[in-house]
């Protein structure tokens, strides 16, 4: 038995403490690689209730400590009811977003049908985790928020860049997990209606407000239904105090 | 915390019984303190054969998919289902495939061979050699706290609804004192013509 | 005539046809009769089996892969083709961990069977399927393919010797929301009447449905002997009522 054998060290993100799995070009040896801490201050956030999906992004578009854009689209419509939020490397989240998405697209133009929101997930884990023992991996975070075609139930699908899946009532990435996850463990329910889900996400968005260092410029909102995918109208002017 | 196999968290037992065997697994799935899901089985069946798997996460779905595909096939090919030594011997030959890339996994296969009416445990390191036993195996982060409570509550020739209490206290016990495993468990206990699957609620903090 | 043309697969003849795809299909009619039929609740697939032509293989598994298949043709080159099928279902299995849609199954089937009726230097597969399925979108769905590639959705429909006049038959007696046990009745007369033995028995006929039990789970199921005994008793004692069928 291999027991006490020494595996390469996983590193840690410098700020965030996030473990840091990389491959190198001989795809066996796991190297570091400096993962910039910056996707950590990325907010993600998903919530399910009994008939939709909401999907939150932040809207800053960050480099270093500079933010470059404050209106940014963190999500990606895969098909009609399948929605991916990704934060992340720059240019990666893009790059695995579109190609994911073009591949979601090709599948519904060739057989006439959507996939299913947990296939869409499935299929994007595996090309997560080939690309995780690849020369380069992807560095990218996803939440996928979806409204199953067929028996119109709603789910949301929690991915890290190890390509780890889960499927979860509600998620999020980056510092927003440390925040949100206890306020929606408190107050989520699985048949609330889309009003209350709103409630909650505000509930989640005064604690960033309140508690992150660097302003994240507001979330951009997105809901999924049977009906498709809409953006919402969500009131980022409110000032939080901080405690 | 530098190990890629106590990223995610994660503890999975297997026990011999008279003429049954049992297999559990808790349900955490956590980014190292955080916790991600609590709704996060590690125990697949192929066929009547059950494997867990502790580890990365990653690769926990990887590997399980990845056997199911070749179980299936098998099944197809050879018109009747896999038996535990069988299954034993592709998860090892799988496994080694990737020697010097492995996936961070250690599987625990349970199951009884129909054709010997024998019950059959054994666990694997992540490349792939197989470690027989005749009592039980552990794996995952609360291995070391497993092989205390096995050790302590274990006796030969357990009948089936003492292995379920046996294994159910040793795993409960066990992920009590991990703080990267438990949020409940799964349970199987395997006879020669059931399987009862059980779902523990466990602590929930 | 036609020598100038049949050799190679690949090319046409004066007449747009491809010699070497007709003869496949030629191959097939001398081969047994299968047949499908779909029911409101489920597929029936009936087979006659002669000692070289036929055989119901079961494709895929029968929990795994919603599908199974008649085979009318050559077992050996059917089996190349089931593998195939079997691979790819799997394939669709592992990447997005839900089963394969029956339609996207026969697809990739028919797309191998079609290479062979365009790239030169080798034969067509010579068989033909009828394949029964489930899948939670279109649920119950039957399916014919031929050595050309082509594929089609049908209620009932039947391949090998004697399918033009099984054909007829079936198009006479089908209703559109027949139950299962009526279209497994149907099946047997249908064989009854399109076999050259007078007598039908377990050995001489397979019986595969595909259907669903009370819990909403699909079930694949290839009978044992006694149970079609057990169907042919029960269709020789009910003549009556058959014929009212008719």
């Amino acid at each position: 038995m291999l027991e006490a054998r020494e595996f390469p060290p996983i590193f840690l993100c410098p700020v965030c403490k996030a473990p840091q799995l990389i491959t190198s070009k001989y795809a066996s040896t796991f190297l570091f690689i400096y993962q910039p801490p910056k996707s950590c201050q990325e907010v993600l956030l998903g919530i399910t209730g009994k008939d939709f999906t909401l999907i939150a992004a932040s809207k800053a578009a960050m480099r270093g400590a500079t933010i470059l854009k404050a209106s940014d689209d963190k999500t990606r419509q895969l098909n009609k009811h399948t929605l991916m939020a990704f934060s992340g490397e720059a240019g990666d989240t893009v790059q695995f977003a579109e190609y994911i998405q073009a591949n979601a697209q090709l599948y519904s133009m060739r057989n006439e049908a959507d996939l299913s929101p947990s296939a869409m997930a499935n299929f994007v884990r595996r090309e997560l985790a080939s690309s995780l023992r690849s020369r380069k991996p992807y560095m990218v975070n996803l939440l996928l928020g979806g409204v199953d075609p067929i028996t119109d139930k709603p789910s949301l699908h929690w991915l890290d860049y190890l390509a780890a899946l889960a499927p979860v009532p509600y998620a999020a990435h980056g510092y927003a997990q440390y925040y949100c996850l206890s306020i929606l463990d408190k107050h989520h329910q699985p048949d609330i209606d889309l009003e209350r889900g709103l409630e909650l996400l505000r509930l989640c968005t005064d604690e960033l407000k309140r508690r992150l260092p660097i302003d994240f410029k507001g979330v951009l909102v997105k809901v999924v239904t049977k009906d498709g995918i809409r953006e919402i109208d969500y009131d980022d002017s409110k000032q939080v105090q901080s405690a | 915390m530098s190990s890629p196999f106590s990223i995610n968290g994660g503890a999975c037992v297997a026990m011999v019984g008279k003429d049954c065997v049992a297999i559990a697994c808790d349900l955490r799935l956590g980014l190292q303190s955080l916790t991600v899901s609590n709704n996060f089985p590690k125990i697949f069946p192929y066929g009547d054969v059950y494997l867990g798997l502790t580890g990365l996460a990653t690769d926990v779905a990887t590997v399980s998919d990845l056997l199911r595909y070749k179980v299936n096939l098998y099944r197809l090919r050879e018109e009747r289902a896999i038996s535990p030594q069988t299954l034993a011997n592709l998860v090892s030959s799988s496994l080694y495939e990737r020697r010097f890339g492995p996936f961070f996994v250690s599987p625990v296969i349970a199951g009884i061979n129909h054709t010997t009416g024998k019950p059959f445990i054994c666990g694997f390191d992540s490349i792939g050699c197989i470690d027989f036993a005749k009592d039980f195996i552990v794996s995952g982060t609360a291995s070391d706290q497993l092989f205390g409570t096995c050790e302590g509550l274990w006796e030969p020739d357990l009948a089936p609804e003492d292995l379920f209490e046996t294994i159910s206290q040793a795993l409960l016990n066990a992920v009590d004192r991990d703080a990267l495993s438990g949020w409940g468990a799964h349970v199987y206990i395997i006879e020669k013509d059931k399987v009862t699957k059980r779902l523990l609620k466990g602590r929930q903090d | 005539m036609s020598r100038r043309y049949d050799s190679r697969t690949t090319i046409f003849s004066p007449e747009g046809r491809l010699y070497q795809v007709e003869y496949a299909l030629e191959a097939i009619s001398h081969a047994g009769t299968a047949l499908g039929i779909l029911a409101k609740d489920g597929i029936v697939l009936a087979a006659e089996r002669k000692v070289t032509s036929k055989l119901l293989e079961q494709d895929t598994s029968a929990e795994k892969l919603n599908m199974i298949c008649a085979v009318a043709g050559m077992t050996a080159d059917a089996n190349i083709l089931i593998n195939y099928a079997r691979q790819a279902a799997q394939r669709y299995l592992l990447t997005f961990n839900e089963d394969i849609p029956c339609e996207q199954l026969v697809r990739r089937l028919c797309d191998l069977k079609q290479g062979y009726t365009q790239h030169g230097g080798l034969r067509p597969f010579g068989v033909s399927f009828i394949y029964a399925g489930y899948d939670p979108q279109r649920q119950f769905q039957l399916y014919q393919s031929n050595p050309s590639g082509n594929y089609g959705g049908w209620k009932a429909t039947s391949v090998g010797a004697n399918n033009a006049s099984a054909q007829s038959l079936l198009k006479q007696d089908y209703k559109e929301d027949c139950d299962l046990k009526e279209a497994c009745g149907m099946a047997v007369k249908v064989l009854s009447k399109t076999m050259d033995s007078t007598k039908l028995s377990s050995e001489k006929i397979e019986f595969a449905t595909v259907g669903k039990t009370k819990d909403g789970k699909i079930y694949h199921h290839l009978w044992g002997a006694e149970e079609i005994t057990a169907l042919l008793k029960e269709h020789d004692l009910a003549k009556g009522e058959d014929a009212e069928m008719g």
